[in-house]
This record gives C-alpha cells, sequence and structure tokens, in this order.
C-alpha cells in the first residue's frame, strides 16, 4: 500500500526567492506532485538521475568505494594540499556551510561561495556605501515603483513579480500592478521588459555613467550632464530621474546583467549611493536578485564565523579576506591552488573555460547530488542528500530573511553536513596517526 | 569548586566585601562543596558580569561585519588548540564575542533588540557564541498587529499577541524602539514626538507604550518593557524622556521591579535646540531617578575612537549617515520594524561627542542609587564592550576623569557638570551595575548573585581591594579587569588570565507566557489575515522551530500565574 | 651599508608570503637568523632558507643601512618590503602582490613587473617598476576611506584598474596606460597617467588626475578651461560633481 502525504508550505530550494507556499503531495517515499513551483523548483523538487555511489578515481577511472573510502581519500587530498581551494555552498544548507568553515579552519583552506562569479561584486560595493534595504514584503506592501536593472526576473525568478514586487498587491498597494510604474534598465529587451511600463536601454558597459548622469539629475544638477549618456538622452534620463523621485517607495533590483559588466562593483557602489541619495527625495530601496537559493546563507555563515561574508582564505589561521586575490576564480586563473573541494556548486559549468581548465591539473573533491561537467574532473565523488527535499536545513532568502527547510522524503545517502563531519573525522585521525609516527 | 578567601561583593545578598569561601556544586551555587580548590585569598570576587543590552547577535550585527571588512580585520586572533579564529573590533565574529566577554568575567548576555521575523538568524549566531548564557529581546513597537491592537483598545488581545511573539521568536522580553517610527520609517517619514500619530494607523507612540507596558504585566513577564525612546540623539530630547517615563508612572508593575528599563539614557539626556547649544541635561535626568522608583536605565557610554552605530531606529541612522558622509545600512521588516547600521568615530575635540562622553558619566554619578543604572556602551553603539574596563575606572576614580576632561573640547565644561561631581563609585556601586542590578531588572532569578542555587557563575579578578586605591591606581584597575584572573561559568573555569581554557555552549533563555484560549483565538483570527494578505512568507515557516535552540532555558510566565519557574 | 641577497630556489607554484623581508626585519639579525625567519607558502609555515638561497653581510646594522636585492622570479611572492621605513629593497625580476603594503620609508624598486596591489596604503618613502603594474596599484582596504596617505609612487610601463583607489595623499606617477577607474574616490595626493585610462576620479573629492593621453570623462565632471602644461595642452574638469568633489581633472587635447 502506498501513502500518500501532502507537505504544505515547503520551501523551494532553488533561487533566492524562497517561495515557501509550495505543496508537495509524497508518495511511496518519492515526490509525485508540485504545486505552486515555477518550472525551475518543481524541476528541483521532482528530482532527476543522480549520482548513484560515492566513487575514488583510480588509473583515470571513477570506480565506486565506500562513504568511508571517500572521506579518507578526501581528508588525504586535503591534508596534502598547501592551499586547497573549498568552493560552492549556494545550493545546500548553512547547517554544512557551518561544517564547511570548521573543515576550512582545520586544514588551512580557502572558502568561497558561488558569489564570486555572481554577486561578489554587489559584496564589495556594499563594503564601501552600505545596503539601504528591506524585506520582499515591503516591497510588496509599499512600492508604487520598481526598477529592474540588469535582470530578467521572468526567466530566472519566475516568481518574484507575483508573490513579491510587480503584480503583488497589500496593504498600502491592493491595486497591484496596476498602481506600480515598472521601469527596466537593460542593454537589450527581454521578457522582462515585456511587463515593464518603461524600457531604458543603455549602451552596454556604461551602467557606470548612466548612473553618475542619474546621480546628477536627482540632485538638480542636471546643467552640466551632457546630451547623451550611455546611449540615453538626457530627456529620458532626466524622465527617469523624475520618476524615481516622484516615488512613494521605490525598490531597485538588479542583477548579472550590471555585476558583470565594465565597472562590476563600481557600478554597484555607484548605484548604492544613488539610491542612498533617493532617499532624500522618497523612500527607496535596492536588493540583489541573489541567484542559488542560498548564496546569501552561506554568506551570512562566513559573516558571522570569519567577519567576512565570501573569499575567505584560513590557510594562515586568521581569517582574510581580498577579492581579487582570495576568490575562487582569483586562485584557479593563477594556478594558486594545488586542491579543490567543490561542494553544492558546478565549478566547471560557472567558470570562463581558462580558469575551468585548471581544475583539471590538481586534485577535485565533489560532493553533489548530481552528475555535472565538475565530475568529469573529479578525483573523488560523493553523493549528497538534497537539502530542502531529503534534509532539513536553514537557507537565506535575497532579502535576507532565514527559513527552514523542509524534509519530504527519506534519502540513503548522508547530507552535506554529514559528509563534511566525515571528512573532518578523518582528518583528525590522519593527524593523529601522523603525529604518533613522528613521535 | 571551591573559591577559597575572597573578598567577595554580593550586593543581592547584602554581602559588601566580606572575605569568604565560596562553593559550588553541579554548577550551582552552594552552602558546601568539594574538588578543586582556586586560590582567590585577598583578591576581588565577584558574581560573573550580567550585560542587560547590547548588540551581540542577529542581522544588523551581521550586516555590520559584512559591510565592514575594514572592522573585521582589526582585532584578529589565530585559531588556538581551544579557540576558532577571532576577528573584528566594534562588530566581532561570534567566537569574539564569547571569548573576550569571558576573558572580561562576563558570563550572561542579552542581546538588545531583534525582529520577531527575522530571530531564526539572531538564534544561529547567539548559538555560535561560546561560553556565555544569552537571550533576545524581541521588538514590538512598530508592530503592525500591536498597534492595531492598541488602535482598538484591545489589551487582551495585546497581551496574547506579545506572548505569542515572544514565542514566535523565542524571544525573552518587550523591546520599544522610537515606537510608531520604525512604520512611519517604512515611507521615510518619522514621529516627531510621544503624541504624534502615525500614519495609516491612528495610534500615538504615548499608546504604543502605556499598552505595552500593560500587556507586559498582565503577562507577568520577568523583565519589563524595555524603552528606546523616540527622539533619540536630538539636541533638547530630555523633555521626550520625561514625558515618556511619566506616562508609566501609574501602572503597576505584576513583579518587585521596575515598570520600564530605558536604553541606553545617555542618548535622551540632551539639552539645547541644535547641535550648536547642546548640552547635557542628565542632571534633570538624574534628578527624576532619584525622586522616582518605577524606571531603570543602563548609560549607553560612549568612548573616543570606533564605533558601529546599529538600531532599530532607522531615521536616526540615515540622519547620522547624512551628517557623517559615512556608508549606510537600512533594513526595513515587514509589518514590524525597521533598522540600521552606520560606522562612527568619536572624537575629543569634536564639542558634541565630548559633552556625549560626559553625559553617560554624570548620569552615573548623580543617580544616588547604583541599582537604578546599569553600565553599558550600548556596544556597539557608544563602545565596543571590551571597552567597559575603561567606563568602570572613569566611574571610580575622579582624578581619572579630570585628565580626561583636560584632553577635550575646551568648551566641555560649560556643558555639562561633572567637572564638579566628586563622587567615585565603590565595588559595591560597580557589582550592583554591572551584575545584581542588571539580572534584578531582566527578572534572572539564579544571575547576578552568589547565593545557594544561584548560578556557579563567579569571577576573580587580581585585584586587592583591602589595599587598593581604586581612584589613584585606576591604570591598574583597568588592567585588572580587562582580564580577570578567573572566570567561572557554569562551576568551569572558561578563562584564566585572559586564556580561554574551555568553552562550553551556553544557555538561550527565552520566556513562554500562557494566555486565555479565547484570546488565543482571536488573535489568530488577525494574523491568518496578516500572512494571507502582508506576509511574505507563510504562517507554518514563521515561528523559530525547537532545532535553532539547542541549549534552550525556558521561563513561563502568563495568564494564570504559575511562580516564576525554569524548564531545561 | 649592508647588503643581502636572496633568490628563489625554485619556481613557486603556490604563492609564498614574505612580509618577514623587509630592511627593517633583517637589519638587527645575522644571516643564520634570517634564514630561519618564518616566511609562509599556503597553510605550510617555512624558513626563509627553505625556499630561498640568502647570502650577504652578516653583522647586523639599521634599517637605513640595508640593501637587500632580490634575484629572480618572486611573482609568485608577495608581501616583501612590507611596512619598510627606511634602506632598499631591489628586486631584479618580477614581484607579487602586495609589495611595499604599509611601506612608510625607504626606496623599493623592481626591474621587472609588479603584481598587484603594489604598495597598498603606502605612507611614506618610493616605489620604482621599469616594467608594468597590476590592480590597485597604492590602492586602499577594502571597506577604508582612506588607502594611500603619502609617498611616490613610480611605473614605467602600464598599470592595471583602480588605480590609487581612495588615495589621499602622496603621489603616483603611471608613464603608460592605465586600466579603470583610475583615482576613485580620492581625497587628495596626485596622480599622473602618460596614456589612456576609462573614466577617471569616479568619486573623487579631492585631488588632481593629469591624464597624458584620451580618458572617456564621467558625465559628473564639469568641463573648465584649457590649460598649458610644460607646453602641452590640457582639457581642465571640476568633479566629481556626484558628492560637491573639488578634485581636479586634466585630459591631454589632441595626440602629444
Amino acid at each position: 500500500m502506498s501513502e500518500t502525504t501532502l507537505i504544505k508550505d515547503a520551501v523551494c530550494s532553488f533561487c533566492g526567492c524562497l517561495c515557501d507556499d509550495i505543496n508537495v503531495e509524497v508518495e511511496g517515499g518519492k515526490v509525485k506532485r508540485v504545486r505552486h513551483a515555477c518550472r525551475l523548483g518543481s524541476s528541483k523538487i521532482m528530482g532527476h538521475g543522480r549520482i548513484e555511489n560515492p566513487m575514488i578515481r583510480k588509473d583515470g577511472v571513477l570506480v565506486a568505494c565506500s562513504f568511508q573510502e571517500a572521506y579518507d581519500r578526501a581528508a588525504e587530498i586535503l591534508l596534502k594540499a598547501n592551499k586547497p581551494l573549498m568552493y560552492g555552498w549556494a545550493s545546500t544548507s548553512c547547517e554544512a556551510g557551518k561544517k564547511g568553515v570548521l573543515l576550512a579552519e582545520e586544514v588551512g583552506a580557502v572558502l568561497d561561495s558561488t558569489a564570486t562569479v555572481c554577486h561578489g561584486p554587489s559584496v564589495i560595493g556594499i563594503e564601501e556605501k552600505g545596503l539601504p534595504g528591506a524585506t520582499l514584503g515591503q516591497v510588496k506592501n509599499r512600492a508604487d515603483t520598481i526598477v529592474f536593472w540588469g535582470c530578467n526576473p521572468a526567466e530566472a525568478h519566475p516568481r518574484h513579480s507575483l508573490r513579491y514586487s510587480s503584480n503583488a498587491s497589500g496593504r498600502f498597494t491592493p491595486q497591484g500592478r496596476e498602481g506600480r510604474k515598472i521601469i527596466v534598465v537593460d542593454v537589450r529587451e527581454t521578457r522582462t521588459t515585456k511587463n515593464a511600463d518603461k524600457f531604458v536601454r543603455i549602451t552596454p558597459g556604461s551602467d557606470y555613467e548612466v548612473i553618475s548622469a542619474l546621480r546628477m539629475l536627482v540632485a538638480g544638477k542636471g546643467d552640466i550632464v551632457p546630451g547623451e549618456v550611455g546611449g540615453v538622452s538626457k530627456t529620458d534620463l532626466a524622465d527617469l530621474a523624475a520618476t524615481l523621485k516622484a516615488a512613494k517607495f521605490g525598490a531597485v533590483f538588479f542583477g548579472l546583467g550590471i555585476t558583470h559588466s565594465r565597472g562590476r562593483y563600481k557600478n554597484i557602489d555607484n548605484a548604492l549611493s544613488l539610491v542612498a541619495e533617493l532617499n532624500q527625495h522618497s523612500k527607496f530601496v535596492i536588493m540583489p536578485m541573489r541567484g542559488h537559493y542560498n548564496v546569501g546563507g552561506i554568506g551570512q555563515v562566513l559573516a558571522w564565523s570569519s567577519g567576512y561574508p565570501m573569499s575567505v582564505d584560513f590557510t594562515r589561521g586568521m581569517p582574510y579576506f581580498n577579492p581579487g586575490e582570495t576568490a575562487a576564480c582569483d586562485l584557479l586563473a593563477r594556478g594558486d591552488t594545488d586542491a579543490a573541494l567543490i561542494i553544492a556548486a558546478d565549478a566547471v559549468s560557472n567558470f570562463p573555460r581558462a580558469t575551468a581548465k585548471m581544475l583539471a591539473n590538481i586534485p577535485v573533491v565533489q560532493i553533489d547530488p548530481y552528475e555535472n561537467p565538475t565530475t568529469l574532473l573529479s578525483d573523488v565523488v560523493i553523493p549528497c542528500a538534497i537539502a530542502g527535499v531529503e534534509v532539513e536545513g536553514t537557507a537565506y532568502r535575497m532579502d535576507g530573511l532565514a527559513l527552514r527547510l523542509r524534509k519530504m522524503v527519506d534519502c540513503e545517502f548522508p547530507s552535506d553536513e554529514e559528509i563534511l563531519m566525515g571528512i573532518l573525522e578523518s582528518v583528525h585521525k590522519q593527524r593523529l596517526l601522523k603525529a604518533n609516527e613522528g613521535a | 569548586m571551591i573559591i577559597k578567601g575572597g573578598i567577595v561583593y554580593d550586593p543581592a545578598n547584602g554581602i559588601y566585601g566580606e572575605e569568604m569561601d565560596l562553593f559550588i556544586d553541579q554548577g550551582r551555587m552552594a552552602e558546601q562543596a568539594k574538588g578543586e580548590e582556586i586560590d582567590a585569598h585577598g583578591l576581588l570576587v565577584m558574581p560573573g558580569g550580567v550585560d542587560a543590552h547590547a548588540h551581540i547577535a542577529g542581522k544588523k550585527v551581521n550586516t555590520g561585519r559584512i559591510m565592514r571588512p575594514d572592522d573585521s580585520r582589526i582585532g584578529t586572533e589565530p585559531r588556538t588548540a581551544v579557540c576558532r579564529p577571532s576577528t573584528g573590533y566594534t562588530v566581532p565574529n561570534c567566537y569574539a564575542m564569547g571569548y573576550r566577554y569571558a576573558r572580561m568575567g562576563y558570563t550572561t548576555v542579552f542581546e538588545a533588540a531583534t525582529p520577531i521575523l527575522e530571530s531564526r538568524h539572531t538564534h544561529e549566531e547567539l548559538e555560535e557564541i561560546p561560553i556565555i548564557d544569552k537571550g533576545a529581546l524581541t521588538l514590538f513597537g512598530s508592530n503592525w498587529q500591536v498597534m492595531e491592537c492598541v488602535r482598538d483598545k484591545d489589551l487582551s488581545k495585546l497581551a496574547a499577541y506579545v506572548a505569542w511573539g515572544l514565542r514566535a521568536a523565542r524571544g525573552y522580553g518587550v523591546k520599544i524602539v522610537n515606537p510608531g517610527g520604525g512604520e512611519a520609517w517604512g515611507f521615510g517619514g518619522n514621529v516627531k514626538g510621544i503624541n504624534d500619530t502615525v500614519p495609516g494607523f491612528d495610534v500615538t507612540p504615548a499608546e504604543i507604550i502605556s499598552g505595552l507596558a500593560k500587556a507586559n504585566e498582565m503577562l507577568h513577564l520577568p523583565h519589563s518593557i524595555h524603552l528606546h525612546f523616540n527622539n533619540l540623539g536630538k539636541p533638547g530630547n530630555y523633555t521626550t524622556a520625561i514625558e515618556t517615563l511619566d506616562l508609566l508612572k501609574d501602572i503597576k508593575p505584576s513583579r518587585m521591579r521596575q515598570i520600564v528599563h530605558v536604553a541606553h539614557m545617555q542618548f535622551s539626556a540632551y539639552g539645547g535646540t541644535s547641535w550648536r547649544d547642546f548640552e547635557s541635561k542628565a542632571p534633570v535626568i538624574a534628578d527624576y531617578f532619584n525622586a522616582n522608583n518605577h524606571a531603570t536605565m543602563d548609560m549607553g557610554q560612549l568612548l573616543f575612537g570606533s564605533a558601529t552605530t546599529m538600531t532599530a531606529d532607522a531615521p536616526l541612522e540615515y540622519g547620522n549617515a547624512r551628517l557623517t558622509h559615512n556608508k549606510w545600512s537600512n533594513h526595513d521588516i515587514e509589518l514590524e520594524e525597521s533598522s540600521g547600521v552606520v560606522p562612527m568615530v568619536y572624537f575629543r575635540k569634536m564639542l558634541v561627542n565630548a559633552v556625549q562622553w560626559a553625559i553617560g558619566l554624570e548620569l552615573a554619578l548623580l543617580v544616588n542609587d547604583p541599582w537604578k543604572i546599569l553600565m553599558t556602551t550600548d556596544h556597539p553603539n557608544g563602545s565596543p564592550f571590551v571597552n567597559y574596563p575603561e567606563v568602570i575606572t572613569l566611574l571610580m576614580s575622579k582624578p581619572k576623569r579630570d585628565a580626561e576632561m583636560a584632553t577635550l573640547h575646551e568648551q566641555v565644561p560649560k556643558r555639562t557638570t561633572l567637572a564638579g561631581i566628586e563622587r567615585e563609585l565603590d565595588w559595591t556601586d560597580i557589582t550592583i551595575m554591572t551584575r545584581a542590578a542588571p539580572a534584578r531588572i531582566l527578572g534572572l532569578q539564579d544571575k547576578g548573585h552568589l547565593g545557594p542555587g544561584a548560578d556557579g557563575d563567579v569571577t576573580v579578578y587580581n585585584l586587592r581591594p583591602e589595599e587598593l586605591d581604586t581612584s589613584q591606581d585606576h591604570a591598574l584597575v583597568k588592567k585588572a579587569l580587562a582580564n580577570a584572573l578567573y572566570t567561572i561559568k557554569g562551576g568551569v573555569v572558561v578563562s584564566k588570565e585572559g586564556q580561554i581554557l574551555a568553552t562550553p555552549p551556553g544557555r538561550t533563555f527565552w520566556v513562554d507566557a500562557a494566555v486565555p484560549q479565547a484570546d488565543a483565538d482571536r488573535l489568530m483570527l488577525d494574523l491568518e489575515d496578516k500572512f494571507a494578505k502582508y506576509y511574505s512568507i507563510q504562517l507554518s515557516n514563521y515561528a523559530v522551530q525547537d532545532a535553532y535552540l539547542p541549549h534552550a532555558k525556558v521561563i513561563r510566565a502568563g495568564l494564570p500565574v504559575e511562580p516564576l519557574s525554569e524548564v531545561a | 651599508m649592508r647588503t643581502i641577497t636572496i633568490t628563489p630556489l625554485r619556481e613557486f607554484r603556490i604563492s609564498v608570503e614574505a612580509e618577514n623581508i623587509s630592511p627593517d626585519k633583517f637589519a638587527p639579525l645575522n644571516i643564520e637568523q634570517i634564514k630561519s625567519r618564518a616566511i609562509w607558502q599556503g597553510n605550510r609555515q617555512k624558513t626563509l632558507s627553505d625556499l630561498f638561497a640568502v647570502e650577504g653581510d652578516d653583522a647586523p646594522a639599521t634599517p637605513e643601512e640595508m640593501t637587500i636585492k632580490l634575484v629572480g622570479d618572486l611573482s609568485s611572492v608577495k608581501r616583501i618590503a612590507e611596512g619598510m621605513t627606511a634602506g632598499v629593497v631591489e628586486v631584479q625580476g618580477s614581484v607579487g602582490m602586495h609589495a611595499g603594503n604599509n611601506m612608510k620609508g625607504g626606496l623599493l624598486s623592481i626591474t621587472g613587473d609588479a603584481d598587484d596591489w603594489l604598495a597598498r596604503e603606502m605612507r611614506g618613502g618610493k616605489v620604482v617598476v621599469m616594467g608594468d603594474a597590476g590592480n590597485y596599484v597604492g590602492a586602499g582596504y577594502r571597506g577604508e576611506k582612506c588607502g594611500m596617505r603619502g609617498g611616490e609612487i613610480e611605473v614605467k610601463g602600464s598599470a592595471g584598474v583602480y588605480l590609487g583607489e581612495h588615495l589621499c595623499g602622496g603621489s603616483i606617477r603611471i608613464e603608460g596606460d592605465v586600466g579603470d577607474f583610475a583615482g576613485a574616490a580620492n581625497q587628495g595626493g596626485t596622480i599622473f597617467i602618460g596614456g589612456k585610462t576609462y573614466l577617471p576620479g569616479a568619486e573623487m573629492s579631492k585631488g588632481t588626475i593629469t591624464v597624458k593621453g584620451e580618458a572617456k570623462v564621467l558625465p559628473s565632471f564639469q568641463k573648465m578651461e584649457i590649460v598649458q602644461i610644460d607646453g602641452l595642452a590640457f582639457q581642465k574638469y571640476a568633479g566629481d560633481l556626484v558628492d560637491n568633489g573639488k578634485g581636479e581633472l586634466l585630459v591631454g587635447v589632441g595626440s602629444p
């Protein structure tokens, strides 16, 4: 007899929206149906073919092994390395992140998250200017003006507009979409621009200058702004500035279109100042559209553990932070790492090809439920239970709100947390053995 | 454990510097015990320190860390066999928080303010802080449900919400910050005084404060409301302080304690009409506290140097940032609160900062009864907590105060009365202000004293109170207070001469208050409506789950009244 | 004059942290002591002699009297000359990141290229690079308002992005081209760029940036008059006006 259980209000563990109204039907220990989630989230929760057992590469071929053998080999690799990199973290729970920090401290590694290829520049901007923000419910209940800059939520965060932004209605926004002005700033039209009231097309790489021009116009210093900036006429920019100043509550959401175009963190730095200055005229908040569902979470864990939210170098016993030097792509690009542990991220797909190729030259340990291009380069592969489907845990939404992920079904595999503990125990054991040998 | 021959200060039990042995059995103070002997002959012994107001955990603290790598890189200490790495000065990482408090002899610290919605985060961080016992105060002052109950004069539903909110947040007490202002800030505004109407809600801060005070007492909560006044940080705001305190005069406390605890009074004791004619009104405030018994306060002492301001008074932070051209973080929390974080530096030669520095000290020295005023710096707003020894020695030594005053802006004597105050606090006063009074004010029965049954938290300082002249030898005192000779927590030596020896996890106190089912049911209708319409998450995912408090210590309260009891 | 010569024993794959190689650190030590100074390669602590050949004068001296010669490929060796107050450090080759961090005095010269964060948070002294420099030359640390406060940096070749970010004092001279955002958030000091750059002086509040070649200028800079310097014409701009900055930007007019 197979029982059907209905799990209500599960938290989706795909993107930074962390929708928590997902209803899941479980039958015979498997997820049967997912309701309310977008197709990205549904697909994640429904699951697909996964790695069947731990493997170790022997003579160039990945061969099945026990979990303990995998932990031991992983520990061996980490201990031997002078500067191991522990990368990923964005698609697993904070509980796993905490064990990761412990392991990084223990072996003297550099720990970095996918922020390095995503909103790392936003973090650096925040270090210059702070983050004038709010929870998503504030946008839902108050925003009458929303700007999407360099992001495409219609594709990357499908339920964002209905739950939190353009189409959401709340206490002071009973009209929902009708009562709002939606502005999209981007280098090309996207599905998001289709739901916008105004589309401002800017020349690729000109975000910084456009923001400076806007700041001047907002401050009433528009006289010296030239007739065109970044492919936008001064009239259009002045219009935009006026719209922003007239807002009762404005929200700016931004994504990779601005974090990774020319200027990078300076773009965000400038946008943060624009929003701070808009607060002299109206109420404004700004928020990064975090991609992976828990990149925010590993940032929080790293910050309270080490003082820094990403790219932390533990090799000398004290946390050292310097993106440009201690970020995962920095280490890989310079060949300044001699082992990698990749967890809850697909490093080979994340990084530019030249950087990803580096991974072929060093021993790689992969912890992931699914095979992906990183698996091809891995020397140890450890399958794990999926946080948010098979394991409970904590995740942080794009606005910094912490939610608890549910466990919906059982899984024979250990959680990321358990795997990291297994590797840590093996590290301790191997160290003790070595110390006794020396004695 | 036996602590032998210390000069013990235990004011809660009438002990003021008596040579005696102390016994700890199974983690609690006892009449007799066996075991490890600590030689404390002639040395200063007091209960473990209790900090009733510091910002140590949660979203705004972590925001402070994230936006201040410049602060995190100060104060780094490497990993050792016992300790994880430490970083930061004004916004230390979690491990540094625990180790540094323990080194100073503190064993209990309460996080000053957390919104219910983000309490999960607070508890994640509290759990990471080693050694100390802790709790978190929960914010209620700009909350939609609270304001609606106050508007409707529905006190029993309000009490039901406070109880429900504390349970959802696993909070310890009711925190109110710039009430109503947090909601006004939702659209960029603020409230200008306690009788201003909160836009969209038809209530005044005065009504919110009175309502919450009454609900607090209906629930027999161990702590009183903990209040950060409206108009904090503004010249002339002392009138708001007095007005607000008068509001609460006639409300009866449900326990033997104050009806209101005022947070960081220094920031609300300002005279003048602008920063130009800014002056201290500490004497007026002190007179009020001397003449009335319904309120207590903590200093909120400002010290020169680096700080990070962080508070739920978001409009204040925006103002700070604009004034000082500093980086600014803001975080408004749907239906509940607002907050801001801004780095600051306080300068001796800046008149306003120098007067602020004087005000905190004036308050402590002019209030006659040390049970009414706690020693704090509103960490990290006034200064990081590691500087508590500096504050203590300023209170104990007139020569030290005089030496400091000589380095300040020359106008300071015209704006404060500090120069003319001769009083020097003694060890009894200090023990009260840093141990006995915070425990009593918070309603922590087993903290802040050394009577049998109290938690076995004891501090031994390398000072000889019977030989020492705390007025002249203030430098020695400061050095000894920075690193306790022994910090004992629950009968375990956790720190010795500044070295952390053990890092047991502390417990998290929270209050579970019972209310009549009928009121709880009525409340649920409101809440279900709010979650359906306004919150961005589901009701079923809102409350903090058990998993976040593996070391919980629950205090029961509410109606019907049970004696204050604890369940592990 | 006391001279010590240091040569890497092999190529370093994992970067080396050599903050102990500086005139101040070496001055009071004899050669044996210098050889046993700590140096880090990733998470391994080693001694200088594990990684380098060390030769030279044995007798202790003052920092002023010290000359340290580093010969070979030091492009993976970081933090050389960190915090130095006096003396000479000569790199005959290329050098890794953070060379001359927090320098307060003395001379650091590099015949090859310098990697990122050359002379970060410099306070005084002089740095000369014959080759190219990387990103963040004379810059500050993340989140700090003020970076370099004094001293002189000269690079004969080109430099990367974020040159002199948060500059508060001192001077930086790059003969070649410079990457994006030179002189960002500057509150003082002078920058000279012999070649071209892109969006210089973003959010600068004080100081002078002179660009001999082309530069894309921000829309928040106000065009002022044309000035002549050493027979060359420069367009003067005032900015960055987003923040009411009182900085001065000079951009070459026409080809030099």
